[in-house]
């Protein structure tokens, strides 16, 4: 498994520094958690790692190469990829197309070879189509293939999101928010899911608001306030850290955060 | 009855044409939310790579010979030439401003239109070009009293190829399925390593093969290009989009039709020099009760 | 910086004394008006060219008496009233004397209350409309035909001739061609039946709809009264939809590419034009070979144009361009065999209409019709 590295990112917008000197490293087999009051940088970061962003400062490196000169579609063949908080499927495509978009830069054939049907392009159409079969069993959507995406319910939805992440043959998975708006039921089968993810030998950073999600998830945990990297650390050690009890408590206390100190 | 058919070929002829045109605006819409207002002009560049093809082989005898072989080297050649147009314009033009504001993007695209018409006009003359058409347009048959030339047989049969062509790329393969993506959510599909400027380059490049087949078809029913022969059609065809819903391809197919039919219908039995005037009452109307057009849908806002 | 900006001073005027005959050339200034742009640029270039070809030859014969060089404007008014109108205000604006111009009637008739409000002469080598010289305007002249004239021609031509009766029009609902259906209506009543009288776009390239409309009416000949691009695509529509009925149209649509675009669609085309005077008179000879080694083959108003130059070059060659009331007098007294006929001025401005019918044949335009004898050629 790959290492994701970020030595000292930074990104302003006018004359916000919305991150400011961010290094950590997400291990191999490992889950990161990445948390902190909203209006952290925790998006940002995410925008930043898949080339939506390019750093002002520093350098993002996987597996040895400098991913901030990479485009979006670049990072995702090397084996990054996201979901996103609100979810952005292809709502008028079909769960099976949302998929096969997924796989797109895992095939090559082009325009010639598709007009001409070419035996390339019928074995790997044959091929993209297992593997999206898989990938819809693992997250239990195969028998929903053919359903317009946008008709699914929101926990389906979400899966499908994971789905077509996971078409794309990522090393890495950067999930957004992925428990949100879940009830507790779909946040334990989310939490079994990345596990299996995990043992399917992709590293997975994770943006979370649930603390029972991300304590019981993450291997370690870091915490960002107004860009800046407070606290690094094992769930356990971070859950007693005074200037992460300050973060969450000192911006008011705002409704969940508190949950910070919880179980 | 016998007018009436007449008219009615004479509607699906002319629609053919404006269909092939307008699936190029709507796809370009769909994809950057860009109306290319130098579509048009491609569509004239296609006429001219034709007489230009046409009339050389003509001039070897080649035509005499081979026609079936003419012809298709005179489509092959127009599709080829416009569609590298089109790349170039993406790039030039349209790809520095793709972070611009859309105002700034269209000022462009307009400019453009100028651009290529005067071009054509400075390297082509301002007369009209003949295309050898004595080749193509004397046979004809009779349908109900009603006379079919087999020129407008073959735009209609073309147009029909073409655009279930275009249907099986967009839907079936996987350049065709990364389009439908694009157009739906641009960054979302960067994300998911969908090259978006490989994809961008190749809706121009699908817009501007219709737009040349389009351009040669009309040089040949008409029987001559101009350097201005882009900007009517252009904006009808524009207009077809409209009125189907812009971004959507079956929309802008029955766009064209109606646009033809009301057009030709307009001038058989009302009045024939408000005939546009018709076709885009129609367009109002239709805009007034659907605002998103025929087949349109509602347009999402979450699109980046 | 002060330093600097006396230097500039001493530059630009060391410059502009340095300037070949600065203050002391007379120039004269001849502008022109016609589409070079747009729909009707392909007769509008040929004007141009013409003008050209007159002021080429002036100069190589050493110029006009009593100016050092011709400075020639050429403006592109295209086939519309208010491009015309300001493209005439700059010709006013930069001095000309005499303008040639315009081409569609509908540019000439504005364009030319400007003019002569700028006390400036305008012959129109094209705009065939019978009010281009019927408002009283003492510096307008005409140096090709009229509607009235070209009307009566038309008429005669399928009453007698033809011995048609169910006739179609069509016109494109400008000054020259909605003028010249009505003079035809006007003067074929009691002698034609006007089962149609149908009006297209400028611009239009589909027809197939309003000829549909026409043929169901089964009649006998479809005038077409329209422009040239226009006109070369409703012949071969009309044809291709199986009309019957003969074709006949008239000088704006008589153009060579009538003949390379319509092709066989257009063979049998009856057209009204000034008769093109025979190639063995040694002025008209001598303009075709001069216009072919530069331009190729002569339009159907390159002659017109050049005869309109000359005209005017030569008026003031004898009474310069000083009064312009002078100069309009010295244009009415022209007598001179030109290249598109022998030019002689009447008191309206009109030089005289030489309408014939021609015919298309074997790809070219042929004599038919003469309307003095009533008989064919």
């Amino acid at each position: 498994m790959p290492e994701l590295n970020l030595t000292d990112i930074g990104i302003r917008f006018g004359g916000l520094r919305a991150v400011d000197g961010l290094s950590f490293a997400l291990e191999p087999g490992e889950i990161l958690g990445l948390i902190g009051p909203n209006g952290a940088g925790k998006t940002t970061v995410f925008n930043l790692i898949t080339g939506v962003y390019r750093p002002h400062g520093g350098a993002i490196t996987y597996d040895g190469r400098a991913l901030h000169r990479l485009l979006p579609h670049q990072i995702v063949a090397a084996g990054v990829v996201r979901t996103f908080q609100n979810i952005r499927l292809f709502k008028a495509m079909t769960v099976l197309e949302n998929v096969l978009a997924g796989r797109h830069c895992r095939t090559r054939v082009g325009v010639v070879g598709a007009l001409l049907r070419t035996a390339a392009q019928r074995r790997e159409e044959r091929e993209s189509a297992e593997r999206a079969g898989e990938v819809l069993s693992f997250l239990g959507l195969y028998h929903k293939r053919d359903e317009i995406a946008g008709n699914l319910p929101y926990g389906l939805q979400r899966r499908l999101e994971i789905a077509r992440a996971l078409a794309t043959e990522p090393r890495t998975l950067l999930l957004d928010e992925p428990a949100a708006g879940m009830n507790p039921q779909e946040s334990r089968e989310l939490m079994d899911l990345i596990r299996s993810i995990l043992d399917r030998g992709i590293n997975v950073l994770l943006v979370e608001h649930d603390m029972k999600v991300v304590m019981g998830l993450c291997h370690r945990v870091v915490v960002l306030e107004s860009g800046r990297k407070i606290a690094e650390g094992e769930p356990a050690e971070i859950q007693r850290h005074p200037e992460v009890i300050r973060a969450y408590l000192g911006t008011g206390g705002r409704g969940a955060r508190t949950q910070v100190a919880g179980p | 009855m016998e007018t009436l058919i007449q008219q009615l070929i004479n509607g699906v002829t002319l629609g053919s044409v404006y269909a092939l045109i307008a699936l190029g605006y709507t796809m370009v819409y769909g994809i950057i939310q860009l109306i290319n207002f130098a579509h048009g002009e491609i569509f004239a560049a296609g006429g001219y790579i034709g007489v230009i093809t046409l009339s050389l082989l003509n001039s070897r005898g080649v035509l005499e010979s081979h026609p079936v072989l003419g012809l298709a080297l005179a489509f092959l050649l127009a599709m080829a030439y416009c569609a590298f147009l089109a790349v170039a314009l993406e790039r030039v033009a349209y790809r520095p401003l793709r972070k611009a504001s859309r105002l700034a993007l269209l000022l462009s695209a307009l400019g453009m239109s100028i651009f290529f018409s005067n071009g054509m006009m400075l390297c082509q003359g301002v007369y009209d070009k003949a295309y050898p058409t004595q080749l193509y347009a004397t046979g004809q048959f009779t349908v109900g009293g009603a006379v079919v030339s087999y020129i407008q047989v073959y735009i209609v049969a073309g147009a029909v190829v073409l655009m279930v062509a275009l249907n099986l790329f967009v839907n079936r393969t996987r350049l065709g399925k990364a389009m439908r993506s694009t157009a739906q959510d641009r960054t979302m599909s960067a994300l998911l390593g969908i090259n978006a400027n490989r994809t961008i380059t190749i809706t121009f490049v699908i817009g501007a093969i219709l737009a040349a087949a389009a351009g040669v078809m009309v040089g040949l029913y008409y029987g001559s290009v101009r350097f201005d022969m882009g900007f009517v059609p252009g904006i009808k065809a524009f207009a077809a989009a409209v009125l189907g819903g812009i971004g959507n391809l079956t929309g802008a197919v029955l766009g064209g039709m109606i646009i033809g039919l009301v057009e030709v219908f307009a001038a058989g039995y009302l009045a024939s020099e408000y005939k546009d005037v018709f076709a885009f009452i129609i367009l109002i109307l239709v805009l007034y009760f659907r605002p998103t057009g025929i087949m349109g849908e509602q347009v999402d806002d979450t699109r980046v | 910086m002060r330093g600097f900006a006396k230097w500039t001073v001493w530059v630009v005027v060391a410059a502009l004394a340095a300037l070949p005959g600065w203050a002391a050339a007379k120039t004269l200034k001849i502008g022109s008006l016609s589409p070079l742009t747009g729909q009707y640029a392909a007769d509008g270039n040929d004007i141009k060219q013409g003008v050209e070809i007159a002021i080429a030859q002036w100069e190589a014969k050493g110029g006009v008496p009593g100016y050092d060089e011709i400075e020639y404007l050429p403006q592109d008014s295209g086939c519309d009233g208010k491009q015309a109108v300001s493209a005439a205000n700059k010709l006013v604006n930069l001095g000309v004397v005499g303008v040639i111009g315009a081409y569609c009637s509908s540019a000439t008739l504005p364009a030319s209350e400007v003019l002569m409000e700028g006390d400036v002469v305008m012959i129109t080598p094209a705009s065939t409309n019978e009010k281009v010289t019927e408002r009283g305007h003492k510096l307008m002249f005409r140096a090709c035909g009229r509607d009235d004239d070209q009307a009566k021609v038309v008429v005669e031509f399928l009453s007698r001739e033809l011995k048609a009766k169910r006739v179609a029009i069509v016109d494109d609902k400008t000054t020259y061609t909605a003028g010249l259906a009505k003079n035809i209506k006007k003067f074929g009543k009691g002698k034609l039946e006007f089962v149609a009288h149908e009006h297209v776009n400028q611009g239009d390239k589909d027809f197939s709809g309003v000829l549909t409309k026409i043929k169901a009416t089964r009649p006998d000949v479809l005038y077409m009264s329209l422009y040239n691009p226009e006109g070369n695509l409703m012949a071969i529509q009309a044809r291709r939809l199986g009309l019957k009925a003969a074709l006949m149209s008239e000088d704006a649509v008589y153009h060579p590419n009538y003949l390379t675009i319509a092709k066989d669609a257009g063979e049998g085309t009856f057209f009204t034009f000034g008769q093109p005077p025979s190639e063995d008179i040694p002025e008209v000879a001598a303009f075709i070979k001069a216009y072919s080694a530069k331009y190729g083959k002569p339009g159907s108003y390159s002659a017109y144009a050049y005869d309109a130059a000359n005209i005017l070059l030569g008026a003031v060659a004898r009474v310069g361009a000083d009064d312009p009331g002078k100069l309009a007098e010295a244009i009415r007294a022209t007598r001179m065999q030109g290249a598109s006929k022998y030019i002689q001025f009447d008191e309206k401005g009109d030089s005289g209409s030489t309408y014939k019918v021609l015919v298309v044949k074997d790809g070219k335009f042929v004599p038919y019709w003469d309307p003095e004898t009533g008989k064919r050629y």
